[in-house]
């Protein structure tokens, strides 16, 4: 396997002006983030967050607001400095870079997306686009050719001469991601950037950007705070509660196992039919007493909505296979349980 | 609506119960001594829904003032302190006031002047002239009469303004005791906002500072009214006196000293930083001959078609038309020459604003310790009177237009040093951000994010700098300034109507073209 493209190992933040000696506190005493903001007036905004993100991975971290989800992210391109742990993107370490460097990594290899757009109000679409590319001092003729490119893939062809504001919201959002594009990097990170949008136009961006940025390749690391985008849009999902990573796990890791009372709130809403594989709510084949012959078969990657579709056809349990063989059953009343997320017998 | 699962109990607004108790309570440890008579009175102007006051309180009417300083009204103490004093000066003339002072200290003067004349009367060498003598001493005598009659009337006069005196005091009083409660209760209601900050209950502090108060104003007050011939000490302060105490006699005034050592020093360092000041001239006269060489050196149609040309550009063709107007009656007045001489002044005064102003201002806007030391120069730049530091600009700079250009310079640079400043920091943080992240250094940071995006406030700072420095036109050429600026004082002097007039219509009109030229310009950028 590849080494991780985007790399945390037991990252803190600690905002006000006692921070260091915070960390020491915490680190010796382990003091709690109600202590801490009582003895040195400190707040904790991350707390000994690790994790790894491999390439062409989607990595949404989920949380509410003043969860530390934007502060966790900002640490990636050093934006925010943590006050203690290590950070590695493909293999370099941020936090020793010098600023040089590190202006060169954040021009080259990571683009961002805020969630309220920050487009520059007085140049054109294309000259935000290409943004990046002049920081990099890119000849124009270049970089207008790039960003027509970029502006190409999000659909904006046409609008390169426009003003930002004279775009809806959603085309905003899309001239971001194009400028986040425009200078090919390796790592895309998105803070929240469809929560301001109205819903249908997030479905839409949604669906355009899982599709782009499987087509590209990118590494992403996806902020938000609705569970459903993150499970649309996530190969993986790191759930964040004031400041700690409570979870980290695949949509249906999440989903079925929650990890504690936290997470089970978050998703109990979240409609499992199309989340559930067959897999993880099949029993061994022994529990099922007779014939299996004319049960209708399901492989086992088949999600809750195709098994319910077998199901209602028959009495029989749904035999479940892995590459042709049979290796477990589905019956109804298992089912069912498993639509309403896994609860146990 | 019938089978709501909520236990919240509804009652109608009417029939809400007073909760009197934790009330009671509260009123009681605001008030500390005597809670039980304010919660009473707090109650009654609670329930009081006319407009007649209904309480009246004893304490505050007999005390006055002192009450109020006990309770920590200061407001109303001071306002009854006054108004009470009042009241005593009436009644301290009547009872032992000298009413015809006065007139009997005018009546012997008099009487002194017709001895005076009875003397030179004796002494005269003819009849003529002895008559003529006692015919003055005569009608003094009658003017003597007069002011003795007056005098007694005056005297008659102290049992009214007794009278006077006493019935304000009462009035005072009535009106004090009905209004106590009434401002206490005030207090208390700020007190339940901002229990650390309002003072509770009564405080024998409080209470003393409010008798030493009355003892140091009252009798002083109440004395020198009422005494016709008080101290003189109480009349004037004491300069002299303190003077010959601290430099010894014949030492002069503290003024005096004060003055010269300030001048001996002002004119020291004028001498050692001559160099400095004298570089500091050259530079601002480089850029004023600069202009004036283009303005006035340049042949007149040149400069006219150049500044009508640039007024149709800027601001389109009403003002283009207004501009050629301003510039006939100029020309033909015979104001063309010192025309262009105040706008060469004002214009090197702009431009170093600006070139000073703007820098001063990004860097005020990027740090917050750095704009939090300047702004009380850059109040001070605005506040203080421009002929207070003309003076001291004559000291090092000299007189003539470069000196008149540093005290616009000082009047004019605050507005854009602010403005600047506040476009900086207007800037949203998230684009800031946004550029940050894809790498910007804080040179291309400045350059393409901050400094474009305060550009509107930065050019309202500039348009609000040249309205300034046009401002000062006039009063620079107190200290030598040329332009249209001298005309007006010239006429000033002489009370010239005529000319004043003519002259300050001149600089009006230079005034409207300046400003309507520059903020077509700036909408026409804003708008791109």
């Amino acid at each position: 396997m590849d080494d991780p493209v985007v790399k945390l190992e037991n990252v803190w933040k600690i905002f006000g002006e006692r921070s260091d000696e915070a960390m020491k506190a915490v680190r010796e005493k382990g003091l709690t983030k109600p202590e801490v903001l009582e003895q040195f007036r400190c707040v904790v905004g991350v707390q000994d967050a690790s994790f790894e993100v491999s390439r062409g991975e989607i990595f949404c971290i989920m949380g509410l607001s003043g969860s530390g989800k934007s502060t966790l992210v900002r640490h990636v391109n050093r934006l925010i400095e943590p006050t203690a742990g290590k950070i590695e993107i493909l293999g370099q370490d941020v936090s020793t870079m010098s600023a040089t460097e590190l202006r060169r990594i954040r021009a080259q290899q990571i683009g961002m997306v805020f969630q309220h757009m920050a487009l520059l109000p007085h140049r054109s679409v294309r000259d935000n686009v290409a943004y990046p590319l002049e920081i990099r001092k890119v000849p124009k003729s270049r970089r207008w050719a790039i960003s027509d490119h970029a502006l190409g893939l999000v659909d904006l062809t046409g609008y390169e001469d426009r003003l930002p504001r004279e775009l809806s919201g959603g085309m905003q959002q899309r001239v971001g991601i194009a400028r986040a594009l425009a200078s090919d990097p390796e790592i895309l990170l998105m803070d929240e950037p469809f929560s301001a949008l109205d819903p249908l136009i997030r479905l839409q961006l949604q669906d355009q950007f899982k599709a782009l940025v499987a087509q590209l390749k990118k590494t992403t690391l996806f902020i938000t705070h609705d569970l459903d985008e993150a499970i649309r849009i996530g190969h993986r999902i790191a759930i964040m509660k004031d400041g700690v990573i409570v979870q980290i796990g695949t949509p249906e890791d999440i989903v079925m196992n929650p990890a504690d009372d936290y997470v089970r709130e978050f998703v109990q809403g979240i409609s499992k039919l199309k989340l559930v594989k067959a897999h993880s709510i099949m029993e061994p084949m022994e529990r099922f007493k007779g014939s299996l012959d004319g049960a209708p078969r399901a492989d086992e990657g088949a999600d809750l909505d195709q098994l319910i579709d077998l199901a209602v056809e028959t009495d029989m349990p749904v035999v479940i296979t892995q590459d042709g063989a049979d290796i477990g059953i589905v019956t109804k009343p298992r089912l069912l349980r498993g639509i309403q997320g896994g609860k146990d017998e | 609506m019938s089978d709501a699962t909520t236990d919240m109990k509804v009652t109608a607004a009417s029939d809400v119960e007073v909760d009197r108790d934790a009330l009671d309570r509260s009123i009681k440890e605001f008030a500390g001594p005597n809670g039980d008579y304010y919660v009473n009175a707090f109650h009654t102007i609670h329930d009081n829904t006319g407009f007649v006051p209904r309480t009246f309180n004893l304490a505050a009417a007999l005390l006055g003032p002192l009450w109020a300083s006990s309770r920590a009204l200061w407001g109303m103490f001071w306002t009854f302190l006054i108004l009470e004093i009042i009241a005593w000066v009436q009644i301290g003339r009547g009872l032992w006031g000298n009413l015809g002072a006065d007139f009997i200290a005018r009546a012997d003067q008099q009487r002194e002047r017709m001895q005076e004349r009875l003397d030179q009367a004796a002494a005269a060498a003819d009849d003529e002239t002895r008559q003529r003598f006692e015919q003055l001493a005569e009608n003094m005598q009658r003017a003597i009469d007069q002011n003795l009659e007056r005098a007694e009337a005056a005297q008659a006069e102290g049992l009214g303004i007794l009278l006077i005196g006493l019935v304000l005091l009462v009035g005072f009083k009535l009106v004090q005791g009905v209004y106590a409660n009434i401002a206490y209760e005030k207090q208390y209601s700020r007190w339940r906002i901002d229990p650390t900050g309002t003072e509770s209950g009564r405080s024998t502090t409080n209470l003393l500072l409010g008798v030493v108060l009355t003892a140091l104003i009252a009798p002083l007050i109440v004395y020198k009214f009422t005494v016709s011939n008080s101290l003189a000490l109480l009349n004037e302060f004491p300069e002299r006196e303190v003077s010959t105490l601290v430099l010894g006699d014949g030492g002069g005034t503290l003024f005096g000293a004060v003055a010269s050592w300030m001048e001996a020093r002002i004119d020291a360092a004028a001498t050692a930083g001559g160099d400095v000041f004298d570089g500091i001239v050259l530079g601002v006269r480089t850029v004023l001959d600069g202009l004036t060489l283009a303005l006035n050196g340049s042949p007149w149609p040149v400069v006219m078609l150049v500044i009508a040309v640039t007024a149709y550009r800027a601001a389109g063709p009403r003002v283009a038309i207004f501009t050629v107007a301003a510039m006939a009656y100029t020309a033909l007045l015979g104001y063309w020459a010192l025309a262009m001489e105040t706008v060469a002044l004002v214009g090197a005064a702009v431009i170093l604003c600006v070139l000073i102003g703007i820098p001063l201002g990004i860097w005020f806007g990027k740090s917050t310790r750095a704009y939090k030391m300047a702004e009380p120069v850059l109040d001070l730049m605005q506040t203080l009177p421009a002929f207070v530091y003309l003076i001291p600009i004559i000291a090092f700079f000299g007189t003539g237009n470069p000196p008149g250009i540093l005290a616009t310079i000082i009047f004019g640079m605050p507005p854009v040093i602010r403005l600047t400043a506040l476009g900086m920091r207007g800037v949203p943080e998230s684009i800031k951000e946004a550029a940050v992240a894809f790498g910007a250094s804080k040179w291309q940071l400045l350059k393409d994010v901050e400094i474009p995006l305060a550009l509107p406030s930065i050019m309202a700072g500039v348009n609000q700098t040249i309205l300034m420095c046009l401002s000062m036109v006039v009063i620079i050429s107190l200290i030598g300034g040329g332009g249209l600026g001298q005309e007006i004082l010239e006429a000033l002097q002489f009370a010239a109507k005529g000319p004043g007039l003519l002259g300050g219509f001149a600089i009006l009109f230079l005034a409207m073209v300046m400003d309507r030229i520059v903020q077509g310009a700036f909408k026409r950028a804003d708008q791109k």
